[in-house]
This record gives structure tokens, C-alpha cells and sequence, in this order.
């Protein structure tokens, strides 16, 4: 991110093309308030101007208390004006040039909306809460152009690890491809926040410590299903700062190599140290110098389980993984999509779902979702969601074939899956559990809480569903290609290459009410003959 | 001085050994006339300020019966007496100075006191008329007695004390005082017959016309005095939440503090000295009879008088630099260009050009600075207006720390305020000295920032008088670590890591020490180890242990220090590689910039610190890397001639003493500050020589261009 001084940052100032804009990104953290203003270079690469903090105690407030009190408010709203002034400097006035988000602090604050409204009306400033999933988003967005530079991670396993004040994210990357994702509730500030509230004594409080990081290395060991050996690619304020004071030549620019020993031994200094004596002698922060000593304990528990004598630090941020998206627009296309299915994929395989049957069915379901692009006239996030949906409806098989679209349901309602929202998630699990039986009805408990327009959706989504499942009703796969034409009111679908179409035009009629339904029309197969070059 | 006891000097001896080096400039026969005057005055405006700081200071510690050490091992009561003896030495070699050498040499090239006893009849009648005109309604007498209130007498300002014959049938004399006002010129120019210019001083008039001022009461007697009042003002600004009242406050609290001096004229009689003594609380350790005109720093004045070239240093006039075209906005030269400038050999102009083009430029969209000493009717303050009210974003940070400018800053601080400026008043807790600005453009590009650091204040007067760097580039990482840092001192953010830049006081201190010690470290291994340094002060006891250490190791070290040093150089086993040179000439030497060889890598800084703890700790410093190539070498070169002057440079000795360099070899005549006059000539005159006998053919417009 830094660029060195070179040609490129000398300007002519006598061009007159239209100025790249600089953009912004807000991220209201459990200890502090941040901001990174950068420059989007022509390329499209970023260049950071300026990184602002100012340390807030929401983590306090909210792991301890349930709310954010009064006084923290006020303090986020001092802050953000005074970031403010600073965008007003850059004349960055389109809200399209800044995004502001909250994480696991404000997340998990009871009066989350009123902290967002008051933000809002006190400063102009439009805040997001984001869940854990966009949070993994981000942070392998952000991690990306580390993995991607360096020949090591691209070839090998890698455990990416951000230990933060409210919760720790962990992805596995195998071979550039992100394999799972998950965001623990274990956070820095939080453990030591909730121990002291437990009144744990000075020595207890490291042990208690341990067992609580021990529980979630066992975790991720187990399901991350990582070699004995990954790398460990670690990013986060208290990791950098570790590799800072360790390392003293580390820029930054590149990922530091730090030696676990040096690291461990560094941590027990810390940890010996008071909040006090680590905000006097270090310039700390107060939150931070709270955080500090639990956050590297627990970079230090996972990197021993994994028997590894060094970590990786990157220096990158989750802003920068934002500002990336801000960047590329839309997040639904082209390599973060395939990261997304690809986890999708590694959540059947836990479950031990019939791939290639969920496989095709993802891809009919495609097929006639862009055949029917006139009907339901759903955009691009819609087809990725039911093509998940798609190659998870029949996960629940792995509790039980009773209901097994229930099984469904929760099994992915309560997943993690990288990339997707909780929103999309929830979308996800119930155009699943719509892939057979009832139709939708307002009365079921998470489908009457949705909003109209995505009621709608779920079902124009799950009845392509249906259609699709039927079309591979013997799990055979024979339906390769189809397409779909509109003949004197009725749906015709055209399967390329196949003659005998009598099973799949049984499961067809049973199925396909549902569709004739939402769309108006009923569904028929058509065989066309190889040769025949129906289209 | 002081026998080494320990391995620092006792930095108030040192300091009054730099005021005997600015004395000694006074008493060179080879300095024209008026310079001398003008070094003269410099000596005493010092040591007033060393009395109101320094001195205060070391009472006050003794009145609170602090006995703790120096790192010299004096206690502070010691360390009083020896400055005493110091100052009492001193204050002989400026009269003698004065009365032996320069009255008499002023003289003769036509500038001569006039006593009231030389006036001739016409010139009595003159000084009369001025008197009972301009003069007598200004000073009021006010009767002070033995028991009675005492008038508050200002600090540093000059007053005749007159006793008067004790009234009828009583025995006690009774006395007065007169302030003779601060509007009164202390030098009234009196006509002659030849057309030479006399003076008569102002309280030479009003003792001759004293009578007139108490009819009827005889005047026994009148003489001239002035007091000096601790000023050590540590401004307790946690306190007060709001700073800008409470710096008013602390300016009146200063005319209230202790008094520290009295100077009284010589020949005083015993009777009146000690009615003064016992009225202001003063004993005879503060008392100093002066043999001649009080408040000498007033003679800068005449130094300072039209005409009399001849009796003057010819004018060494800042140079434009050839690294600036003017014609061309400064947008474009430092697009191309960093440009490293050395005031006052270099003009300051292209700073204020930047700033002036920055107010009016339509991208231009935001300009940081930091303001601390910056000059009455600044063109950089009437920019900053002007911007701010042209709808761009401007922030000054104004320091109101800066010693007895306060008065002056707050005014034009308020006024930058009403323009739309967004001022902050310095750091809490912190006196922000860093000199930096930032001009953030909006560019086809993107957003680019051009920087300007400096080793001196944003004042165009002072920069005609101190030696000082300018850095100017538009380096994308500088400009990244330029915002941090703002916005760590406007408040915006708390500090965040620097890419390039080291500020004080988180880290500055850090980053010297690692620079020397690997200096060291590089030695031990046999490499070539290099570390030059060019400073006002050198106080720190870290970064002295640092640079013994690096002796030790071998490390070559020279300094330039001007002032203070409380460095021991020389000394068998722990400093025999050290040399210390302080320079004093006609420009105040003030620039501060640091080398190490760094293995060949030749790192390059100027800073707005000095290595001492005020600056390291107590304030807002910044060190600077230089990187451009041709920035470097210049900035090499110059440095290295500010360490081999052998007319103004001295050397310092172990013992704290400092003898005149001798010159030998080549550069043996090698006077720095007129070498870097040339230097800078030169440079010009070679860039418009280049320019003459290159042919620049009319070429047709280019397409797109």
C-alpha cells in the first residue's frame, strides 16, 4: 500500500482529466474508531493518505453491560466529527466515497439502533452494522494481495488469524482458495473484560485465559481440518504492534516472518505488565493496552497448536478490505463468488451430501434462473443465493430423511458461510427448505419476518429450485443442457440430447406447482433428439 | 571554568560561555563598528533573558531547597554562585567594551555620546525643549517611601530613582521614582555644528532637567536602575480548560513574580542603594553597579541607525535559488523536483510563494501549519486569511508558548480565527516547535500533498538573520506521515507509526539513539563510522552517553553545536573522538542537521530539535529525512563547511573552555557563513550563465502539450 517514492506519486498538475476520486472507510471497533482515507489510483489500486484512531471503550460497554452507555456515544460522536472535518478537507462529500461500519461492539449492543441514530444525526455519518460474515469478507479481501504476492501462501495451506476486541476470525486459505471461514466469539477485550467481571485474581486471570483460547484452538483445529503445518498469517492492531517493537526494521509493506519464542517470550513480559505500566512505557491507548496481552496470548496458543516456530504479520486492515470492495463495486462477481461456492461446497461435504446431484442441480437452477431473467427479474445476488441454496437444499439428509428440508433449513441458517450476510444466509436456508413440501406462508416464523420484496424473492427462487430437482430426480445427471421457451402461455423446458423423459416429467408434475404459481404458468419437458439442434 | 568532576559541563556555564563567544565578536577589532554594537546589545538582551529564565529558575529551586544534582554534580545553590561569579566577570568585559573601545571608536566615525555636561549652550536650549515638550509629560514621579506602598515596577524597563532632601526641620530623606516610559527613543538625537550625528541619552536629559519635575525640592540625587523578575513560567494548562485565557492570566502573573536583578548605576550612594535593596527585597548578591548606560540590549537600536554603511559587515542580501524559477508555479517546480534551501543565504521567498499560490490555487482544497514565532504583518498569516476565506480548509496551530511572544501571538491568532481559520492552540502539556506545512491539492491523479519542513520559524524578518533548512517536496510517504501528524496534534487521531518522519515527543529520542548506536555498532564490526551533527544545544545525557559510547567504539563524531554543550569532547577514553565547533558570526546560527554514514547510506536529517531534553520531551519536534539526491548533496556540503570554520569557529575543550580554531591547509582561511554566501551566488550565477549560453529555439506549440 505504501508507495515509495517514484515517478508515479510526481504529478504533472497541468492534466486535465477528471481527478480520481479519494475514498473512506469508517470502522467502529470495540476499542477504537478508525479511518483510512485513500487515494484509488487510475489502476485501481489504492494509495493511503492518511490512517486516523481514536480510542473509544464501546467494548467495555457492550461485553460487560449489554449496552453502550451515554459517555461512549458521545465519545464515537467526538471522533467522528473530527474525522468529519478531515473528509470535508479531502472534498469527500458523496456518500458513495465513504462507508461506515460497526463490528462485534455495536453488533452486540442492546441499543444498537439508537447508538446508529445518534451517530447519524450528529454527525451526517451513515453507520453499518456488520455480522461475522461480512467481517470474514472483508478480512480475506483484505488479506488477498498478501497471499497473492507471496509464492509460500499461494502453494500452501494458510490459517488466517485476527484476533479483535469482540470476536477472533479465522479463515483457512489452500492454495489461494479459501476453504473456511468462521468468526469466534473470543475476543481480546471481551475475555478480559468478562473475566474481570467474574473477579478472576491476578494469577487466575491468565489461566482462565488459557482454557478459554485452549477451547477455541481445539475448535479450529477441528474444523478447519488444516495440516499439522499451515502457515499462519496473522493481521491486527496488537500483532503489529508485537512485530513492530520485535521486528524494528518491518515497514509494513510486505508480510514479517516473527519467531514464535520471540513473540511468546514478549507476551509474558506484557502480561506481566499492569494496564498502567503498558500505557506508560509503550504509548498505548487505555483499550488497547487492555487488549494487548490476552490478543497475542491467543495468536500464541493457536500458533503452538499448530506447531509452527514462526507467524506471519500482515499489516493490512479490514478498511483496506473494504476499501478494496468499494473499489471493485460489486462483490458478487467473478473470484469472490467462486470463494463463496467453494465454501458452500466444503459445508455439504461435512454433511456428506449426493455432490454431483447438488452440483447439477446448482447448475440447472442457473440455467433456468437466466432463462427466466424476464419473469422474475432477480439481479445477480439472487442467482448466487440460489445456487447455494441449490447445492445445500438436501444437507439435512445428514440428520435424518424425515423432513429433511427442515434439516436444511437449520443446518444452513446456522452456518457460517464466507461471504454471505446473515441476511443472505437466512435467504439462502429458506429457498432450501422451500425445495420441497409447503409452499412459503407467512405464518412460518422466519419467512413472515422478511420484507415483502425478499418474501417474493425467496419464493421465485425456490420454485426454479423445485423445477431444478426434479429435472435430476434420479441423481443421474442425464439433463446436461436445457433452455427455456415461452410457448402460448406454458413454460417449456427443452433438454438437450435426451429422448426418455417420463421420470423427470412425473417428479415435473408433482413439483411443478409451485412455479405455475409464482409465475403464472405451468411447466413442461421437452426431449429434443441429438441433432436436432433445438434451441 | 570548572574542573571536569564528571563527564558533562553545567549547561548555565556553558551557555554563558556562548554570550562570552557573542562578547568576544564585540571585542573583535576586525568586526566593523556598528556590528560590534549590535553583538554587544545581543549580549545583554541574552543575559536578560538568562536572568529572568535561567536564574529564576535556579532560586526558585533553592527557595523550595532542592539540592539534587546537575549531571555536572553542582547543586543549585552552587551552580548560582558560579554563575554569579560568572556573570559579574562578564558584565566588567561588556562595560569595558563598551566605554574602552566602542564609545570612543563610534566616536571617531561620528556617532558620539553627548554627557550633559558637553552640551554646548545651543544644544542645551535643544535638549531643553525636548525635555519640557516630549518628555516631561511623560514621566510622572511617584514618591515611595520607607514604610508605605511600593509601586510594581516592570521587569526590564528602566526607571531614575531620585533622592530628595529631607523635608524641613526632618532628617529622613525621602525618595521617588520615575519610569521613563517604554514610547521614549533612549537616543535623542542632538544637532551639531559639523553635521555629525551625536546622541544624548534619555535619562541623561531627564537627570539634567530632574529639578524641574519637584519644584522646589532639591534633588540630591538621580540616577538610573532596572530590575529583572523571574519569568520562569511553567503554564499549568491541565488546569484551565481554556488556554487562551489563561496565557493572559499568566502574562500578568509574570509582572508580579519574583525579582531576580537590580542594576543600579555605579556610583549610586549607599544611602539610596540600600533604601532600593530593602524596598525590593534584593540583597547585594543581585545588586550590580554598572559602570556605564543601563539596558545595553537598547544600543541594538543604534546599531540599527540609517545610513553608516561603511561601519557595517557589507550586505550579504538572500540569493534567489536557482532550484525555483519564478515564473513557474511552485506546484510544478516541486512536481519535479524537492528543493532544499539554506536561509538566509537562500531567499525564503519560495516558502511564501507557496503558501501565497496555495491560497489562491482553485484545487488546492486544504493548507496545515504550524505557527510559532511568525512575523508581524506576515504574508503567510494574510494568505492563510485569504484562503480560509476563499472556502478552503485551513488549520493553523498556533503555539502560544513561545517565549514572551505570547502578546503578540494571540492577537493575530483571534484574527485568523475571524477569517474561518481552524486554529488549535498548541498540545497540552507540550510546546509544539515543529515548523511544517501542508498544501493538499487535488491533481488528474489524485490527491497530492506538497510539504514544506523547516529547521526555523514561518518569519520572513527572522529568516534574514538565521541560518536555517528549508526541505520542500511533494514525497508521497512524507505527505502521509505530514496528515498523521496533524491530526495527532489537532486531535484527530492518536499517533499513529511513521513511515519516514520522527516526532518528539514519542520516539524522536528513540530514533537518535538508534542512529548513533548503530554508528557504533558498524565500527565494532569494522565498518567506516561517520556521525556529523549540527545543533543550537547539545544537554540530552542519553544521546551524550550515546555519542561517548560511540567514541569509545571509534566512531569519528564532529559537531557544530552553537550553544550550549554540555558534552566533555576530548577526553582519553571515553570522548578523544569527539570535536565540538561552535560558530558564532553575523547571522545566528540556528540550522539543525544530522549525518550518519549509516554503512555507506549516508542518511541525512534536519530537525526543528535540539538534543535536549526540553526538546525530546517536552515538546512537538520533528526530524526530517532528506532523500532526494541533489537535496543531499547540497545539504552535505553545507554541513561540512559549518564544521571546518577557522576564523568564527571555536573549539571546545574538555575543561568547557573554547579556543579559536587555527587554520591550516586548505581551508585555511575558511569563513563558513561567507562560504555558503558565495556557495549560494555562485549557484545563481552559474544557473543564469547556463541559461545565457544555451540556445532555446522558438519551437512551434506542441499538440496535447
Amino acid at each position: 500500500m505504501s508507495a515509495s517514492k517514484s515517478s508515479s506519486s510526481r504529478s504533472s498538475g497541468e492534466d486535465s482529466r477528471r481527478p480520481a476520486l479519494p475514498i473512506a472507510v469508517i470502522d467502529i471497533g470495540s476499542t477504537a474508531v478508525r479511518m483510512a482515507v485513500a487515494q484509488v489510483n487510475p489502476d485501481g489500486s489504492l494509495r493511503t493518505l492518511e490512517s486516523l484512531c481514536q480510542e473509544v471503550s464501546l467494548g467495555t460497554d457492550s461485553f460487560t453491560k449489554g449496552m453502550i452507555e451515554r459517555p461512549s456515544i458521545e465519545e464515537c460522536v467526538r471522533a467522528l466529527r473530527s474525522f468529519r472535518r478531515v473528509l470535508a478537507e479531502y472534498d469527500i462529500a458523496d456518500s458513495k466515497q465513504v462507508r461506515a461500519v460497526a463490528t462485534s461492539a455495536v453488533r452486540e449492543a442492546r441499543n444498537r439502533d439508537a447508538f446508529i441514530d445518534r451517530i447519524y444525526s450528529a454527525t451526517g455519518i451513515d453507520v453499518r452494522v456488520i455480522d461475522e460474515a461480512e467481517v470474514s469478507r472483508y478480512t480475506y479481501l483484505s488479506v488477498r494481495p498478501d497471499i497473492e504476492k507471496s509464492a509460500v501462501l499461494r502453494a500452501s495451506d494458510t490459517l488466517v488469524i485476527e484476533v479483535g476486541g469482540g470476536s477472533t476470525e479465522v479463515l483457512v486459505v489452500q492454495r489461494g482458495r479459501l476453504v473456511f471461514s468462521y468468526s469466534y466469539r473470543l475476543g481480546s477485550y471481551r475475555m478480559r473484560e468478562t473475566l474481570e467481571e467474574y473477579g478472576a485474581a491476578d494469577v487466575g486471570l491468565l489461566t482462565a485465559m488459557e482454557n478459554r483460547i485452549q477451547r477455541t484452538v481445539g475448535h479450529i483445529r477441528q474444523r478447519a481440518s488444516v495440516k499439522d503445518k499451515p502457515n499462519m498469517l496473522a493481521l491486527g492492531g496488537d500483532i503489529r504492534f508485537a512485530a513492530t517493537h520485535l521486528l524494528p526494521n518491518w515497514e509494513g509493506s510486505d508480510v514479517a516472518r516473527l519467531p514464535l519464542r520471540s513473540l511468546s517470550r514478549f507476551t509474558n513480559k506484557l502480561l506481566k505488565l499492569s494496564v498502567d505500566e503498558l500505557v506508560h512505557r509503550y504509548h498505548l491507548p487505555y483499550p488497547d493496552a487492555e487488549a494487548l496481552g490476552p490478543a497475542l496470548l491467543t495468536y500464541v496458543h493457536v500458533a503452538r497448536a499448530l506447531k509452527l516456530k514462526y507467524i506471519l504479520v500482515s499489516a493490512s486492515t479490514m478498511r483496506e478490505g473494504i476499501q478494496r470492495e468499494m473499489v471493485a463495486g460489486d462483490i458478487w462477481t467473478g473470484e469472490l463468488e467462486d470463494q463463496i461456492v467453494h465454501s458452500a461446497v466444503e459445508l455439504g461435504r461435512r454433511y456428506e451430501y449426493d455432490e454431483s446431484h447438488a452440483q447439477h442441480v446448482a447448475k440447472l437452477s442457473c440455467q433456468l434462473f437466466d432463462g427466466m431473467q424476464e419473469e422474475h427479474m432477480l439481479g445477480r445476488r439472487y442467482r448466487l443465493i440460489l445456487r447455494i441454496a441449490a447445492l445445500l437444499h438436501e444437507i439435512g439428509l445428514f440428520i435424518s430423511n424425515r423432513s429433511h428440508h427442515k434439516h436444511s433449513f437449520y443446518l444452513i441458517r446456522n452456518s457460517s458461510l464466507f461471504g454471505l450476510s446473515d441476511h443472505d444466509l437466512l435467504l439462502t436456508a429458506l429457498v432450501a427448505r422451500y425445495h420441497r413440501r409447503a409452499l412459503p406462508k407467512p405464518s412460518h416464523a422466519e419467512f413472515g419476518t422478511l420484507e415483502r420484496d425478499d418474501r417474493i424473492a425467496v419464493t421465485k427462487m425456490a420454485a426454479i429450485l423445485r423445477v431444478a430437482d426434479a429435472l435430476d430426480r434420479g441423481h443421474t445427471q442425464r439433463i446436461r443442457t436445457i433452455g427455456v421457451e415461452r410457448i402460448d402461455g406454458h413454460a417449456v423446458i427443452t433438454a438437450n440430447n435426451v429422448a426418455e423423459l417420463s421420470l423427470e416429467q412425473l417428479a415435473l408434475r408433482e413439483k411443478g406447482d409451485m412455479f405455475e404459481y409464482v409465475y403464472g404458468m405451468d411447466v413442461a419437458l421437452r426431449g429434443v433428439a441429438a441433432g436436432d439442434g433445438n434451441a | 571554568m570548572n574542573k571536569p568532576r564528571t563527564n558533562y559541563i553545567n549547561r548555565e556555564l556553558s551557555w554563558l560561555e556562548f554570550n562570552h563567544r557573542v562578547l568576544e565578536e564585540a571585542l573583535d577589532e576586525s568586526v566593523p563598528v556598528l556590528d560590534r554594537l549590535k553583538f554587544l546589545a545581543i549580549t545583554a538582551s541574552n543575559l536578560d533573558e538568562f536572568f529572568m529564565v535561567r536564574v529564576g529558575g535556579l532560586r526558585m529551586l533553592i527557595a523550595e531547597r532542592i539540592t539534587r544534582r546537575d549531571p555536572a554534580g553542582m547543586t543549585p545553590a552552587r551552580q548560582l554562585e558560579a554563575v554569579c561569579d560568572r556573570v559579574r566577570a562578564m558584565v566588567g568585559d561588556q562595560y569595558t567594551c563598551f566605554n574602552e573601545q566602542l564609545i570612543p571608536r563610534m566616536a571617531e566615525a561620528g556617532i558620539g555620546r553627548l554627557l550633559p555636561e558637553e552640551l554646548s549652550r545651543v544644544q542645551l536650549k535643544f535638549v531643553q525643549h525636548i525635555f519640557e515638550n516630549e518628555i516631561s509629560a511623560t514621566v510622572t514621579p511617584m514618591a515611595v517611601d520607607a514604610t508605605g506602598p511600593f509601586p510594581l515596577l516592570t521587569g526590564l524597563s528602566l526607571y531614575m530613582a531620585v533622592r530628595l532632601k529631607p523635608a524641613q526641620g526632618k532628617l529622613k530623606p525621602r525618595f521617588a521614582l520615575i519610569p521613563l516610559g517604554i514610547n521614549a527613543s533612549r537616543f535623542v538625537a542632538v544637532p551639531t555644528a559639523e553635521g555629525n550625528h551625536r546622541y544624548i541619552l534619555l535619562e541623561d536629559i531627564v537627570s539634567l532637567f530632574v529639578d524641574r519635575l519637584f519644584p522646589g525640592e532639591p534633588v540630591m540625587e538621580c540616577v538610573p536602575l532596572r530590575i529583572t523578575r523571574n519569568a520562569d513560567m511553567s503554564v499549568r494548562e491541565d488546569r484551565a480548560s481554556d488556554l487562551l485565557a489563561q496565557m493572559e492570566k499568566v502574562l500578568d502573573e509574570r509582572k508580579q513574580s519574583d525579582t531576580v536583578r537590580l542594576e543600579v548605576q555605579a556610583g549610586v550612594s549607599r544611602i539610596l542603594l540600600s533604601f532600593l535593596q530593602r524596598r525590593l527585597d534584593i540583597g547585594e548578591k543581585e545588586t550590580y553597579r554598572i559602570p556605564g548606560p543601563l539596558q545595553l540590549s537598547d544600543f541594538m537600536d543604534l546599531a540599527g541607525l540609517e545610513g553608516h554603511d561603511e561601519l557595517r559587515y557589507e550586505a550579504w542580501p538572500p540569493q534567489p535559488s536557482p532550484q525555483v524559477d519564478p515564473t513557474v508555479s511552485m506546484f510544478k517546480v516541486l512536481s519535479e523536483h524537492d528543493v532544499l534551501l539554506y536561509h538566509p543565504y537562500d531567499s525564503f521567498e519560495p516558502i511564501v510563494k507557496l503558501i501565497n499560490e496555495a491560497a489562491s490555487d482553485p484545487d488546492v482544497l486544504a493548507i496545515k501549519q504550524v505557527l510559532y514565532r511568525t512575523s508581524r504583518n506576515s504574508p503567510i498569516i494574510s494568505a492563510l486569511k485569504r484562503a480560509a476565506e476563499g472556502g478552503k480548509y485551513i488549520t493553523a496551530i498556533v503555539e502560544l508558548k513561545a517565549r514572551f511572544d505570547e502578546a503578540r501571538n494571540i492577537e493575530w491568532a483571534r484574527e485568523l480565527e475571524q477569517a474561518g481559520v481552524q486554529v488549535i492552540y498548541g498540545v497540552k502539556g507540550y510546546k509544539t516547535h515543529a515548523k511544517v506545512a501542508i498544501v493538499v491539492r487535488r491533481e488528474p491523479r489524485g490527491i497530492v500533498r506538497y510539504l514544506h519542513f523547516g529547521t526555523g520559524n514561518y518569519n520572513e524578518s527572522t529568516a534574514r538573520m538565521y541560518t536555517d533548512v528549508s526541505y520542500m517536496t511533494c514525497d508521497e510517504e512524507l505527505g502521509a506521515d505530514a496528515s498523521s501528524f496533524f491530526n495527532a496534534i489537532t486531535g484527530y487521531s492518536q499517533p499513529q507509526k511513521f513511515r519516514k518522519l520522527a516526532a518528539a515527543p514519542i520516539g524522536l529520542r528513540e530514533h537518535l539513539l538508534q542512529w548513533i548506536e548503530s554508528e557504533a555498532e558498524r565500527k565494532r564490526h569494522g565498518q567506516k563510522a561517520l556521525i556529523m551533527a549540527k545543533m543550537n544545544s547539545l544537554v540530552d545525557t542519553k544521546i551524550i552517553e550515546a555519542l561517548y559510547r560511540a567514541s569509545q567504539a571509534g566512531v569519528k563524531v564532529m559537531l557544530n553545536v552553537r550553544g550550549i554543550c554540555c558534552l566533555r569532547p576530548g577526553i582519553k577514553g571515553l570522548s578523544e573522538n569527539i570535536t565540538v565547533v561552535s560558530i558564532v558570526d553575523r547571522f545566528l546560527e540556528h540550522s539543525r542537521i544530522f549525518y550518519f554514514h549509516h554503512g555507506g547510506e549516508q542518511k541525512l536529517f534536519i530537525s526543528s530539535a535540539d538534543w535536549m531534553p526540553r526538546n525530546l520531551v517536552r515538546r512537538v519536534e520533528l526530524m526530517v529525512p532528506v532523500d532526494d539526491q541533489a537535496c543531499r548533496r547540497r545539504l552535505r556540503a553545507m554541513l561540512e563547511i559549518s564544521l571546518c570554520d577557522k576564523i568564527k569557529g571555536r573549539m571546545l575543550k574538555a575543561d568547557g573552555t573554547y579556543v579559536r580554531t587555527k587554520g591550516k591547509g586548505r581551508r585555511k582561511n575558511s569563513r563558513s557563513q561567507e562560504a555558503l554566501y558565495r556557495y549560494a551566488q555562485q549557484e545563481i550565477a552559474q544557473a543564469h550563465q547556463r541559461k545565457r549560453t544555451r540556445f532555446e529555439p522558438h519551437r512551434p506549440p506542441q499538440q496535447g502539450a
